[in-house]
């Protein structure tokens, strides 16, 4: 199978499961595209559009979003994912991708505050014990995760189910910038301008687990994105955690559930990172922190959330300028106040 | 056989003069007193009679008509005695007529002593438009002696203020003024650690913002509340006559006035006591007590709506107004509300070690009460943490005279601009410069943090107050920044 082939290939943006069954038909990712060419496999007109464009086209797109393809089979391609049946054959990332698995931080989109002040929480304390966070930069839980690890001016890889190149949903523009300034890479198996259509989602979740040593799940009702991501972390062979909740309350039930079949529960942050350090395959390295350093005031504020008073004690900066800063985070979205605490997140 | 002896009624606050005429006729005796007396001013047929006959006189044997003018304002107390003995005794002839030209008021024992009654201040005041002399009792001197320019004298007896009032004898030396109200501030040196909450209490003073204290119990909150009147600039003679009247009017002396009054009312207090009343003559209230100084409501979540909304309107405009059949009274209450609350029932919901132990009902009552519509004028909202163990042992803060020598020189700012920054309105807040980025800083607020309009006004008030305090005549990012952290929530 050539390279351009493959890239060709990618670039049609297929359903994974059926790019996998094509090449299985046709043989290799050669014959797949000429089929797609020939019309002899029907495919949305845009997306035969695509695979038509030369390679050398193709690379000057990705050379203009800012996005490198890495190839299974490649050195830079993440090898804890490469092993994995099913994986990526392009992965198209913006960004240093890390070379070591991370904990995946996942949940659901409609989430409780309650659920989000978690997320962010177990966010910076990974991020804080030198692990890359990985997560899906959705709305809710996710976005809450990535908060929490921009917060602790730590390493973040965001998948996603659209382009490499589409920040979706807008409102996490932001986000998705601090993230990439901050050391991380935002990864996509659909060729750059792939708008976030709803069946790339489920197949997305696979690379998010498979990027990761563990998974943490927040926040999951019975059906949903979060429950797709434990199925294939088990499939994959990770250690699952899930947090608990109320019984009855539909944001948890879904974790509930993992628990009672066999997820290890997650109780604060700290004991969060105490059972993800006895995780074999997570390293151990300080390295993955970047070097930017944070805001005194941020660091100060830990994975659990202080009083602004207690904030002014640990800097050591006066009053002034401790509610200065605090206001500034605020702001900018990686910290906020509840009854007094002032937390990370928002 | 007439004679006119002038002294003082109050009519809330406010001192009126009164004529006290005497006459003195034919027919048969007795004392006749008219004029809108109430009993103890009417008691004092008899009190007089005794105190002219024990001071060596005799009590005319003929019927004598005592009026009290204008006869359709009401008349209280026991302060006219003394202006009923001096006009009885030169209406009969017995002493000089120039005892009358004098501003007179107090009340006599049956051996001719002269004791304190209410509103020697107002008669002061009385003296110095009239330009007459001043007789007051010995023990009412200082009051007296806050009305800059009145010519005020003491007297210890009837014998001895006839005397005065005719030049042959001295009024009484004017003691040395003592304490103030409300008691001695605590200095801020005693508060340990809080550098936020000071900072908070600081602003506060400065721009004359009503602040709330939140935090659990045993944080200091009352400490740092009680603190705040030693840091705000002392009240010019104007004010402190304000104070010395308002108390005088409620029966109560406030000898040296000087340092802004704290009052700090219980919240099983009644609204007539706190906002001004009563039966009969209205009598000001605590808020009234506290003009020109801090209203510190402890407790605040505890105080019943009722009492929070006959607060409102008051301390919004400074003045209440107490209606009573004939006529409305308005009782001056320009205060700064200073309050503390815990920030549940019962005080540990923000607390990391220890769990609440509220029910959900009650904690929705506390809550709707810490949203009513007097906290939504409070400009400025810090949390108050308890002290870690290093904290508690660490040295003392800043005095507090360091700290109010900044807040005189941020007042000094908002006095030549004409208005303290806690009383701005829309449109000042509109007019006042600031820079490019404090715009875009506060317009961030409105879309990421939910700013509300009036939240909105509040930042930009506190903000203006951070800049005085920093010396800058121009609003600036790092201004809107500190004030941002005091705007509680939404």
């Amino acid at each position: 199978m050539s390279r351009d082939d493959r890239l060709r290939l990618a670039f049609v943006g297929m359903h994974p499961a059926r790019r996998g069954a094509l090449t299985e038909k046709y043989g290799s990712a050669g014959a797949v595209v000429r089929a797609v060419e020939s019309g002899a496999e029907p495919v949305p007109a845009a997306a035969r559009a695509a695979a038509l464009q030369s390679p050398g086209r193709l690379l000057g797109v990705l050379r203009d979003a800012g996005v490198r393809p890495l190839m299974n089979g490649d050195p830079e391609y993440p090898a804890h994912l490469a092993v994995l049946p099913g994986a990526p054959d392009v992965l198209f990332v913006r960004g240093e991708l890390p070379p070591v698995p991370g904990v995946a931080v996942v949940g659901t989109r409609r989430s409780t505050g309650y659920g989000r002040s978690l997320a962010a929480a177990y966010g910076s304390a990974i991020a804080d014990a030198g692990w890359v966070v990985v997560s899906g930069l959705a709305r809710g839980i996710d976005g809450a995760a990535h908060r929490g690890h921009v917060a602790a001016g730590g390493v973040g890889v965001a998948v996603l189910g659209s382009g490499p190149d589409v920040v979706y949903p807008p409102e996490h523009r932001d986000l998705h910038d601090a993230l990439l300034s901050g050391g991380g890479a935002v990864v996509s198996e659909y060729p750059p301008g792939v708008p976030p259509n709803g069946w790339r989602f489920p197949p997305r979740n696979r690379i998010i687990s498979g990027l990761s040593a563990a998974v943490v799940v927040v926040e999951a009702p019975v059906t949903g994105g979060a429950l797709v991501t434990a199925a294939a972390a088990l499939d994959q062979g990770r250690t699952l955690f899930a947090v608990p909740g109320d019984v009855d309350r539909t944001t948890s039930r879904g974790c509930n559930l993992l628990i009672r079949d066999g997820a290890i529960p997650v109780l604060d942050p700290g004991d969060l990172v105490e059972a993800l350090s006895l995780v074999s395959s997570l390293p151990r390295p300080a390295a993955t922190r970047n070097a930017a350093g944070a805001d005194p005031v941020l660091a100060a504020v830990g994975a659990s959330g202080c009083t602004v008073e207690e904030l002014a004690v640990k800097t050591g900066l006066d009053a002034a300028d401790v509610l200065r800063r605090v206001a500034r985070l605020e702001l900018a979205g990686l910290l906020c106040r509840r009854g007094g605490v002032v937390m990370r997140g928002r | 056989m007439f004679a006119a002896v002038s002294s003082v009624a109050l009519v809330g606050v406010d001192p009126v003069p009164v004529k006290v005429e005497v006459h003195v006729s034919g027919g048969n005796r007795g004392l006749h007193l008219v004029g809108l007396p109430d009993t103890a001013v009417r008691e004092a047929k008899d009190r007089v009679r005794a105190a002219v006959a024990s001071s060596g006189f005799r009590f005319p044997n003929r019927p004598v008509t005592v009026n009290l003018a204008p006869a359709d304002i009401p008349k209280a107390g026991s302060a006219y005695d003394l202006p009923i003995a001096l006009g009885v005794l030169a209406a009969a002839g017995l002493v000089p007529h120039g005892v009358c030209d004098v501003v007179a008021l107090g009340e006599l024992a049956l051996d001719g002593a002269v004791r304190a009654a209410r509103g020697s201040l107002g008669a002061a005041s009385v003296a110095l438009e009239t330009g007459r002399p001043c007789l007051v009792p010995a023990s009412s001197l200082a009051e007296a002696c806050l009305v800059a320019g009145a010519d005020v004298r003491g007297v210890r007896s009837l014998a001895h203020a006839v005397a005065v009032a005719l030049g042959d004898a001295d009024g009484e030396a004017v003691p040395a003024t003592t304490g103030g109200a409300g008691g001695a501030p605590v200095d801020l040196a005693s508060v340990r650690g809080q550098a936020v909450a000071r900072r908070a209490l600081e602003i506060a003073a400065a721009g004359a913002h009503h602040l709330l204290l939140e935090g659990p119990p045993g944080a200091g909150k009352t400490l740092l509340a009680r603190s705040l009147p030693g840091i705000l600039p002392p009240l010019g003679p104007d004010e402190a006559l304000e104070v010395a009247r308002a108390w005088a009017a409620a029966g109560r002396h406030c000898s040296a006035p000087f340092r802004p009054p704290f009052r700090s009312p219980h919240h099983t207090a009644t609204v007539a006591a706190l906002v001004g009343g009563g039966s009969g003559s209205p009598v000001p209230g605590e808020l009234t007590l506290a003009h020109r100084g801090v209203l510190f409501l402890d407790e605040l979540g505890e105080f019943p709506g009722q009492l929070l909304d006959a607060l409102r309107q008051p301390v919004e405009e400074g003045v209440v107004h107490v209606a009573r059949k004939g006529a409305t009274v308005r009782f001056p209450c320009e205060v700064q509300v200073i309050a503390a609350t815990n920030p549940c029932p019962c005080g540990f919901l923000t607390d990391r070690r220890q769990a609440c132990r509220c029910s959900s009902r009650a904690l929705d009552r506390y809550r709707r009460r810490l949203s009513g519509p007097l906290v939504d004028r409070f400009d400025m909202r810090v949390e108050v943490a308890r002290l870690a163990a290093d904290e508690l042992l660490s040295r003392p803060g800043e005095a507090s005279a360091a700290v109010a020598a900044r807040v005189a020189a941020a007042r000094a700012r908002q006095a030549e601009r004409g208005a303290l920054n806690g009383n701005l309105n829309r449109d000042a807040l509109d007019a006042a410069p600031r820079t490019p980025e404090a715009v875009g800083l506060l317009r961030a607020a409105i879309d990421r943090l939910g700013l509300t309009g009036r939240g909105f006004d509040r930042v930009r008030r506190v903000a203006r107050t951070v800049a005085d305090l920093a010396g800058a005549d121009v609003v600036g990012a790092d201004h809107v920044e500190e004030a941002l952290s005091f705007r509680g929530p939404a």
